[in-house]
């Protein structure tokens, strides 16, 4: 032993022979509280820093025009109250009010946004930690991400159970990446499932549209409307809950996603399905138009997913175009 | 009045159309599959075994199994078991022994060390996953067959391809090093004393047994001594006295006939024939699923001797187990075990965050035997499990460090305590250090919810062992 000490000095200092403690003396294992929101906002998440638009002119223009409309309608503001307090002391009260309501509701869709982009962000943030905590597999994190999660989902009706289960099934025996596999297989799966329906429906509703349709502007319109509304209903679903700004700047993204990677199938595969479905096509443009459309709906739909969930999906799970690529082919017979 | 023959018609033609679906059905949804637990002695076969049944038959503690995260589990149930003449696996006897003071006003104890073998059967009701199967029927049966066995008699395995030549060789080599040399001292001596090329006495074989039996169980007794063999010297189960049981090693070779060498050999022939071939032939020749339920704590316990001599006796008792993937030809040329796991047990006497360097450790010392299983194209696996959590990971203060603790009731004390028990380095050498692992009690809570038995990593276990057949 003593020889030993001395090839490895520095580990012998830190050796403890084992021992029996004093029970009173034990704590559980704790609980690191809420970390992940806090270093979330410290952390700059790589959706907004996709989402900066570049520093150029262009951006000074911009800025510079903002403020000038705003000072001028600062301006205007305050004519527009002098003349109706000179008018009238009621005509000047009601205008006085108005602006009060419109100053204040502005505001306050500003921080609903804001707060909306910061759902988002931490849920950027929870799908770095997931994937750092299932390659470590170490011990102790995992509980903390368990509670983060819960808190991200707190108050749903409809994850109760699967939350009440979750704090069933993980013990201290479990390590990290196991906690994580459990929240995939518990809580998300259920999530999966109803997003994966909702993509089903909306890809059938562009198809049906598109094929339906008389003119190409309103198609356009709907396909636009549809999938705006998809990438919203998933968001939402998976906790993330955007506002205008930040499901744009998710559309955006995804738009560039499907553009440049493809996530479940590329390009290539699109137009394969769609030759797939030449016979149809060549029976009317239109079906198979609204074929094309919906599948790339749910593609559109299927990133979204990808994009919004927490953890993110592993080779097992992954949703595939699969299923939503039977129900539309099944579409020319429907319509037809 | 011809409608109603019609309908008659229709009628029994629905019914023997049903009739038939239900015997193909049966034929295609009704599996059996037959899941070897093997493991040395006091590796905790038992206890795995009531753990499996316990909780697939409450299913309230499993999330890693996919029949039951899916919800496509209906239920499970005892039955009837495929062997009539095989005492049946006391399940309930062994979990009222591990529950708690409403069920066992003794309080919670680890079951008898098993003495004979033993049967269960469970059924296990389940929605189909492929769509397929489901047009036939809506559920299927998997039939899950399990033995219970003293650990011993694993050992027997290797004699089957040794002959008694051999294995006096490997058996005398041993006796004459420590720590074995010490308890056989008595035996030896009787050895040198007799002629193995003199004529066969009776009184003399005995005696030679007689002596090699004690020298066996004083083998037992020592701390990490794994290859006792023959099993059936130390547990005979209903070989008790029989002459099967008479004889023991003899240094040298072939002699003539009717000399004492002639003799133990004829008994050593029959004792390989008649006790092991059949236990092998009954019970592993047909599995399909296997587990190795290793206690690779109380090797370490034991020291690095213990490790060694476990090795050894591990990959002996492995050797006649056939190992591969699992064909279409099987039911002609005999099924094969195409997924093996090694598991090192009671992982609950260490802190939950050792279970990886224990993983780690498991593996290095399974690597040849899981290499050669590998080769013949089975599937293996390593994990780290309790079948009952008996312990929690706590952290507790010593000098100003916090270390990670577990903490429950020793055996032969009725108060908590919390163990601090010695890492697991994560480099080979892991004899540098001594450990101090503790057996605990049985968690005083078990048994009393109808969740199932408290476990480490079982669904797990489950989830590689049988979640192809629950697919």
């Amino acid at each position: 032993m003593i020889e030993r000490s001395k090839e490895r000095p520095a580990d012998e200092r830190t050796w403890v022979p084992p021992m029996e403690l004093d029970p009173a003396r034990s704590t559980p294992v704790p609980v690191e509280e809420n970390l992940a929101a806090g270093s979330a906002a410290e952390r700059l998440p790589a959706l907004l820093a996709e989402g900066k638009p570049g520093r150029g002119v262009g951006r000074w223009l911009f800025g510079a025009l903002a403020a000038l409309v705003l000072v001028a309608l600062g301006f205007d503001t305050a004519d527009l109250l002098q003349r109706s307090f000179a008018t009238s002391l009621a005509l000047g009260t009601l205008v006085a009010a108005l602006v009060g309501v419109a100053g204040i509701s502005a505001v306050a869709l500003l921080i609903k946004e804001l707060r909306s982009l910061r759902r988002l962000r931490r849920i950027e943030h929870l799908r770095g930690e997931a994937d750092h905590l299932v390659v470590q597999a170490g011990q102790g994190e995992g509980d903390r991400f368990a509670g983060a999660l819960s808190r991200l989902y707190e108050g749903r009706a409809d994850l109760e159970p699967a939350l009440a289960r979750l704090k069933d099934f993980v013990t201290d025996a479990h390590d990290d990446a196991e906690v994580v596999r459990l929240i995939d297989r518990e809580v998300l799966a259920v999530l999966d499932r109803r997003a994966y329906q909702t993509v089903l429906l909306a890809a059938r509703d562009t198809a049906v549209v598109t094929a339906l349709s008389p003119a190409a502007v309103v198609d356009l319109a709907v396909v636009l409307w549809r999938n705006l509304k998809l990438v919203r209903t998933i968001a939402g679903l998976y906790g993330a809950r955007p506002g205008y700004i930040g499901s744009l700047r998710l559309l955006r993204r995804m738009l560039a996603n499907l553009a440049v990677a493809g996530v479940t199938e590329s390009a290539h595969h699109v137009a394969v399905e769609a030759l797939g479905g030449s016979l149809v096509a060549a029976i009317s443009t239109r079906v198979g138009q609204g074929v094309i459309n919906g599948l790339l709906t749910a593609r559109v739909g299927l990133t979204a997913m990808h994009l919004c969930r927490p953890v993110p999906f592993g080779p097992h799970n992954r949703p595939s175009l699969g299923k939503i690529r039977g129900e539309l082919m099944s579409l020319p017979k429907q319509v037809l | 009045m011809r409608l109603p023959d019609l309908n008659d018609l229709t009628d029994v033609g629905s019914r023997l159309l049903e009739r038939a679906g239900g015997v193909a059905g049966r034929i295609l949804l009704e599996r059996d599959v037959r899941l070897g637990v093997t493991g040395l002695r006091r590796s905790g076969k038992t206890v795995f075994t009531t753990a499996v049944v316990d909780n697939l038959l409450k299913a309230g503690r499993l999330p890693f199994l996919d029949v039951i995260s899916s919800s496509r589990l209906q239920a499970s149930r005892l039955q009837p078991q495929p062997d009539p003449d095989v005492p049946r696996f006391q399940y309930e006897e062994h979990m009222k022994a591990l529950s708690g003071p409403p069920i066992n006003p003794m309080g919670p104890h680890w079951p008898e060390p098993t003495r004979g073998i033993s049967q269960l059967r469970l059924a296990i009701r389940y929605r189909p996953n492929s769509a397929l199967k489901r047009v036939v029927q809506s559920s299927a049966i998997l039939n899950l067959d399990i033995v219970d066995y003293p650990g011993e008699w694993l050992l027997d395995l290797p004699l089957l391809h040794q002959s008694f030549a051999e294995w006096s060789a490997l058996t005398l080599e041993m006796a004459e090093r420590e720590p074995r040399a010490a308890l056989s001292v008595d035996w030896r001596g009787w050895l040198a004393t007799v002629d193995p090329a003199g004529r066969a006495e009776e009184e003399l074989v005995r005696q030679g047994a007689r002596l090699y039996t004690a020298f066996l169980h004083a083998c037992r007794n020592v701390d990490g001594l794994s290859l006792i063999q023959p099993g059936r010297f130390v547990e005979p189960g209903d070989f008790e006295n029989a002459p099967l049981l008479t004889f023991c090693p003899l240094p040298g070779g072939q002699r003539g006939r009717g000399t004492l060498w002639a003799l133990m050999e004829e008994r050593y022939d029959a004792y390989r024939s008649v006790v092991v071939r059949r236990f092998f032939a009954e019970h592993f020749a047909r599995l399909d699923r296997q587990v190795v339920l290793i206690d690779v704590l109380g090797a370490l316990n034991a020291g690095s001797d213990a490790v060694g001599d476990m090795k050894r006796a591990l990959e002996l008792s492995l050797e006649p187990f056939r190992h591969g993937s699992a064909g279409w030809l099987d039911w002609l040329f005999g099924t094969k075990i195409d997924r093996v796991l090694f598991a090192a047990t009671k992982a609950d006497h260490i802190a939950s965050s050792q279970h990886a360097n224990l993983r780690r450790l498991l593996d290095d010392l399974v690597a040849d035997a899981r290499r050669a299983i590998r080769f013949e194209g089975a599937q293996v696996e390593t994990m780290a499990l309790a079948a009952l959590k008996s312990t929690e990971t706590v952290m507790a203060d010593h000098d100003g460090r916090q270390l990670r603790c577990v903490r429950g009731i020793p055996v032969d004390r009725d108060r908590e305590t919390v163990l601090y028990p010695g890492d697991i380095p994560e480099a080979q050498d892991v004899f540098t250090r001594p450990y101090s692992f503790m057996r605990f009690k049985p968690p005083p809570g078990a048994g009393t919810d109808a969740r199932g038995l408290p476990h480490i990593r079982l669904d797990q276990a489950l989830q590689f062992l049988l979640g192809d057949y629950l697919a």
